[in-house]
């Protein structure tokens, strides 16, 4: 609706006799089908807001039918959950008949019992098997033949389907009649008249009592029952309009392209219960038919799904546990003072193990890190320096388990590093503990599909996870469907934070198109759709790495999809429903970093022939310290972020447990607790004064806080509090936790802080400090790690700086050749590792290697750019260039590079663009690049007029020399290796700007010497932009000019006034004051302007210049957009999830 | 020769017609809703009734709220 209509009409009751209304008495109609936004683009609301308005609107039971999934079924079960609903499940499927040209039509289908759900979860599967026949392109839709369905019926109960696209309705609108009864006869044989009925809808379409009439008549005819449905596609009238465009979303078409297929009206919005009845007055039995059926339907997937947990029907499991626990025990403690201790936590772990039959589960993951290590070991081979290190570590709370860390399944001794157990173990759990496995990522890939294998396809799946709508990809697809010019909507994404909540967008219209246009009709309702399309799923695809295992079929549980890659498959829950359901799942996580230390240790194991252990260096480098507390830690993992290097100089590590909590204190939950200053604070006056107190809330808190100076810095202190302070089991205090943790369950978490503040009060706990208490508990909400968690993180932030400090070139090679990942860009790690003294070399056709490589010769260790890093080279190409090098010697000069390489035209002008040409040109200097792009020009021949490759190759001759080209000057260059590489190595951007800057602007260096509060106005290059959910609107800004970074702070009014510089600038000027805290240095911004670059160069850069600009062709842009097209971006964080 | 033209039409509370241009509804045979252009400054909402009158005839009459309320009928 326009925002102009404000009156609603509501659909008028059905009269044959206008003067005789019949009427329903209320709340006797029950809704049994219903879409929810998991039927993708075709439903526009949360399983959440569906619930919660039923039962607003009286509604006492209710059926989820998704298209063709179950993917909302057990978060709409979860969200019934005391609000006196009771949820049905069923979903609507796609079926196809061997009729000849036979459209595929839909069926509703109903869960009456177990084994009903097993039936549907099994077609489910059927439906999506051969979605996927091409990795690269979107799934096909799915759909299961009408005979599976007959065959897979018990426990189900159907419903012939809606009324455009239904079995019966859908085939008569088409014309088929005789097809549509037909379907019907067939259907009636095997559901049997008691678990098939006609539906009815009322879609207020023109022909609705005909056609109510005529299916009325058959179901007669069948002698079955007819039954009333909504077809409900949203909760709220709001959605009606986001349902049209999702339709033109789902078609690639317009709104005003896609009206035959949109519904035309609201009439799909939630309605009364007594509105529905209502409707359909002219079929009283139909609606009566809705609650007798309700009434059969009595599955709830939160009580009757029967899944257990593979190996808990093995009665050897227990004893075969303990026999591996021992043994490994008697190796890994023998001799040590941990001995006692360790065999007395075995035995307790063992025992609460066996009480919850959890053997298996613990058997199983035994098993699967054994083929992690044999997997681990093919892909290392035999005499890498990578095979020291095992195949992967364990992270979460897992950590915390001795049996876990004698199976293998954690690297983190749980006796020596204090780890407390309960949350991952207690007797009282009432969810699967979660079993975390961080791999390399070549491992993890391999993994996967061997896991696979290993438990069979019906057996094992990964965790489904939703890509939802954000306000860029909503912007995109609903201003497409609004039939907005692509420009705009271009500009507009360009500059939407990509965690900008959806009541920002409008802000961001107006900003990128101006006033004018953003109040026009059509971006008005761009915005408007944009915000109520927000946070709804758009498709499902695979979560990173968790996977559920099951001893009984998993499709007889949950249907399993195939994913987008090639040999994965997914269950059609998320980690959320998967864990209300109770699944075993565990996670294989791929971590950039893991990967980026074990690269680093074999080119260090190659350039320099030393061997490390990363599992044996010393965790007391003083070096390594030294760098930590001076936050000389760009690159390494965690502790290089922005707010990380602020706060080190401050929290002064000096052990691995500082390291430890340093790792989790900078996380959302202590940060929202208020766990940051008092910990820094008391942390400083430690240092000042060994004698200092620490103060503590209450003194039964002190033994559980004291490592982390009575902050609540780890998830695991929460529950300790809870259980310490408030008297709570460690189960009550584990669903304490959980109810922080997930995303529906404030009233959960109001309920358990009655509980504890009145734990506490009986304690003889003061009622004010218990609440105190709690409400940093509150604060914590869940977005902290454990401290098992951060024990597995700090270890490895300790080893990448250990890494960076004795070994920088080599880790720096690895995080180039792992990209993406970590906080700041490639071209930044360059340069940081530059001003450190670390060579780094550019690309050479005659050295580099694909990837990014170490050249120990001459002199120190140098990186080496790899061909990889050239845009727009082909992975093989760079292989067959270094093949050909390796087989026939060194390429001699571009003539021999041409005939040999194998390399396209493009590819070798991307090279000589990228200044990969420059050991076979006959000139060095400047105007190199522009030569070598002048011979290729002769050397390949011209562009086909098609301007693909011209297929002949070019004779082996001797080139000309080119004319006398103007050489490339500081700029051209520098957007030559942006455009090609994304790194420069020579001047720094800002440097080559410096003498048109203003004169007095201070530079990074100086920031160190100038007073606090000084004024202060500098230029840079914008590395990182961060808005965190946590810093009330604050912006953060890292500046890079040619001395070093700046950080810069945007207070809120200034984001106000200076957003789009702040958002959308490559280069900025910031104007501010110099803020001085201890140690950390900021420039609290009050202007930042996006800063002009001279433009003298532009001209001439279009003379010689890269392919993918002369294909697009310009239009004579300034300098400033050139390079702001090609710059790095800069890494945006904040406000996820 | 399909554009409507203004009808005088008698409706119940409920919206319904009871009688169109002084002839009793007899039967209402279908009703429809169309809802449309909203994305455009010219949004679109009629409700729809066929219906048979006492006088034999078959006609479509609706209206569209945003027009005050008036009824309009075309042919059936």
């Amino acid at each position: 609706m326009g925002p102009q209509r404000r009156g609603r009409i509501r659909a008028s009751p059905d009269h044959r006799s206008p003067s005789a209304p019949s009427k329903q008495p209320a709340g006797k109609y029950v809704e049994l089908h219903a879409h929810s936004a998991y039927s993708f683009l075709d439903g526009a609301s949360l399983p959440a807001e569906i619930a919660t308005t039923a039962a607003e609107l009286g509604y006492e039971a209710f059926a989820l039918t998704d298209h063709d999934n179950v993917c909302g079924a057990m978060e709409f079960a979860q969200a019934c959950e005391g609000i006196g609903i009771r949820p049905i499940s069923g979903a609507e499927l796609t079926v196809t008949c061997d009729a000849p040209a036979a459209l595929p039509f839909h069926l509703t289908l109903l869960v009456e019992d177990a084994t009903g759900w097993h039936n549907l979860c099994r077609l489910l599967t059927e439906a999506h098997a051969g979605t996927r026949p091409r990795v690269d392109s979107d799934p096909l839709p799915p759909s299961v033949p009408l005979d599976s369905l007959l065959e897979c019926n018990q426990g189900l109960i159907c419903f012939s389907g809606c009324a455009r696209d239904g079995a019966v309705a859908g085939n008569w609108e088409r014309g088929e009649a005789r097809r549509g009864e037909s379907i019907a006869r067939s259907l009636r044989a095997s559901f049997g008249r008691e678990r098939f009925r006609i539906e009815l809808q009322r879609p207020l379409w023109r022909r609705d009592r005909a056609r109510n009439r005529r299916l009325a008549e058959l179901a007669e005819r069948l002698g079955v029952a007819t039954v009333a449905t909504g077809n409900v596609h949203a909760h709220d009238r709001r959605r009606a309009e986001l349902l049209d465009a999702f339709v033109a979303v789902r078609t690639h078409t317009t709104l005003e392209e896609s009206e035959p297929e949109r519904r035309g009206n609201s009439s799909s919005v939630l309605a009364p219960p007594e509105e529905m009845a209502a409707r359909f007055a002219d079929h009283p039995e139909a609606v009566a038919e809705t609650v007798h059926m309700a009434e059969r339907l009595r599955f709830d997937l939160r009580r009757d799904l029967g899944y257990r947990y593979p190996g808990s029907e093995d009665p050897e499991a227990d004893g075969s546990l303990a026999e591996i626990c021992r043994g490994r025990l008697e190796l890994r403690y023998a001799g040590t003072r941990e001995r006692p201790e360790a065999e007395r936590r075995l035995q307790e772990e063992l025992r609460v193990i066996r009480g919850l039959g959890l053997s298996g589960f613990f058997l199983l993951h035994f098993d699967l890190l054994e083929l992690a290590r044999e997997v681990a070991a093919e892909i290392r081979g035999p005499d890498s320096a990578r095979r020291l290190l095992p195949p992967g570590r364990g992270r979460g709370s897992s950590v915390s388990s001795v049996v876990c860390y004698l199976t293998g399944l954690s690297h983190v001794d749980p006796v020596r590093a204090g780890l407390f157990l309960g949350r991952f173990l207690n007797d009282e759990i009432a969810e699967m503990p979660d079993i975390d496995l961080d791999f390399p990522r070549d491992i993890r890939e391999k993994l996967i599909p061997r896991v696979h294998e290993r438990y069979g396809r019906e057996r094992a799946a990964l965790v489904s996870a939703f890509a939802c709508y954000r306000s860029r990809g909503a912007v995109r697809d609903l201003g497409k469907a609004l039939g907005l010019p692509p420009g705009e909507i271009e500009r507009v994404a360009g500059i939407v934070d990509m965690h900008s909540r959806g009541d920002e967008v409008e802000r961001d219209i107006a900003e990128a198109i101006g006033a004018g246009r953003a109040a026009s009709a059509r971006w008005r309702c761009a915005a408007r759709l944009a915000r109520e399309a927000w946070g709804l799923p758009r498709h499902a695809s695979q979560h990173p790495g968790g996977m559920v295992l099951s001893t009984r079929p998993l499709i007889d549980l949950c249907p399993v999809q195939p994913a987008a890659m090639e040999g994965r498959q997914i269950v059609q829950w998320d980690k959320d429903s998967c864990a209300d359901a109770g699944f075993l799942k565990i996670d294989l996580l791929g971590l950039g970093m893991l990967s980026a230390v074990e690269r680093c240790v074999e080119s260090i194991a190659d350039a320099r022939g030393e061997r490390i252990d990363l599992s044996r260096i010393p965790l007391d480098d003083p070096q390594t310290f030294e760098a930590i507390r001076a936050a000389e830690t760009t690159g390494v993992f965690q502790i290089e972020s922005r707010a990380q290097m602020q706060m080190l100089p401050r929290s002064r590590p000096e052990t691995i447990d500082d390291v430890i909590v340093q790792v989790a204190l900078v996380r959302p939950g202590p940060i929202q607790g208020g766990a940051v200053h008092p910990y820094l604070e008391r942390r400083r006056r430690l240092r000042e004064d060994p004698d200092y107190e620490v103060p503590y809330e209450h003194p039964s808190l002190e033994p559980i806080l004291s490592d982390t100076l009575g902050a609540i810095v780890f998830q695991d202190q929460v529950i300790q509090v809870a259980m310490a302070l408030a008297g709570f089991s460690a189960g009550e205090a584990e669903g304490l936790r959980r109810a922080m943790s997930r995303k529906r369950s404030e009233a959960a978490l109001n309920a358990y802080g009655e509980r504890f503040v009145a734990g506490a009060v009986d304690r003889g706990v003061d009622r004010t400090l218990a609440e105190r208490v709690f409400d940093q508990v509150r604060g914590f909400s869940g977005f902290g790690f454990p401290k098992s968690h951060a024990a597995a993180f700090g270890l490895l932030a300790y080893q990448s700086t250990w890494l960076r400090v004795h070994y920088g070139p080599e880790l720096l090679c690895a995080l180039f050749n792992e990209q993406p990942m970590g906080f700041y860009p490639p071209d930044s790690l360059a340069h940081e590792a530059q001003r450190r003294g670390i060579e780094v070399r550019g690309v050479d056709a005659n050295q580099s290697a694909v990837e990014c490589t170490i050249e120990s010769r001459p002199g120190e260790p140098a990186v080496r750019l790899g061909l990889g890093y050239v845009k727009g080279i082909a992975e093989e190409e760079a292989r067959a260039l270094v093949a050909e090098r390796e087989r026939g010697g060194g390429y001699r000069d571009l003539a021999d590079l041409a005939s040999r390489s194998g390399m396209g035209r493009d590819g070798l002008e991307r090279l000589a663009w990228a200044g990969a040409c420059r050991s076979l040109g006959v000139r060095g200097g400047k105007s190199a690049r522009r030569d070598e792009l002048w011979r290729l020009g002769i050397a390949r021949g011209g562009r086909g007029t098609n301007g693909r490759d011209q297929a002949q190759l070019a004779l082996p001759l001797g080139l000309p020399a080119p004319p006398d080209l103007r050489p490339l000057d500081s700029w051209e260059r520098i957007v030559a290796d942006y455009a090609s590489t994304g790194i420069t190595l020579g001047e720094h951007p800002i440097e080559v700007m410096r003498p048109d800057l203003e004169p007095d602007l201070a530079q990074s260096d100086e920031l160190a010497v100038l007073p606090d509060r000084a004024e202060v106005r500098m230029a840079g290059l914008v590395v990182a932009r961060q808005r965190p959910a946590t810093a009330k609107g604050v912006v953060f800004m890292l500046l890079e000019d040619e001395l070093g970074v700046a950080n810069v702070i945007v207070p809120p009014p200034v984001y106000e006034r200076c957003r789009l510089a702040v958002r959308t600038a490559s280069f900025a000027l910031v104007g501010g004051r110099l803020e001085r805290h201890q140690e950390v240095i900021n420039v609290v911004a009050d202007s930042v302007e996006r800063l002009a670059v001279p433009d003298h160069t532009a001209a001439a850069i279009r003379h010689i210049e890269p392919p993918a600009e002369r294909e697009t062709g310009r239009d004579g842009a300034v300098a400033e957009r050139e390079l702001a097209a090609v710059a790095p971006a800069a890494h945006s964080f904040g406000r996820r999830g | 020769m399909y554009r409507p033209r203004p009808a005088e039409v008698a409706a119940g509370e409920d919206g319904v017609p009871r009688a169109v241009g002084g002839a009793a509804v007899e039967a209402v045979r279908e009703d429809w809703l169309v809802e449309d252009r909203w994305w455009t400054p010219k949004p679109l909402q009629r409700r729809y009734f066929e219906l048979a009158l006492a006088d034999g005839r078959n006609l479509v009459v609706f209206r569209e709220p945003d027009d005050g309320g008036r009824w309009y009928e075309q042919r059936a």
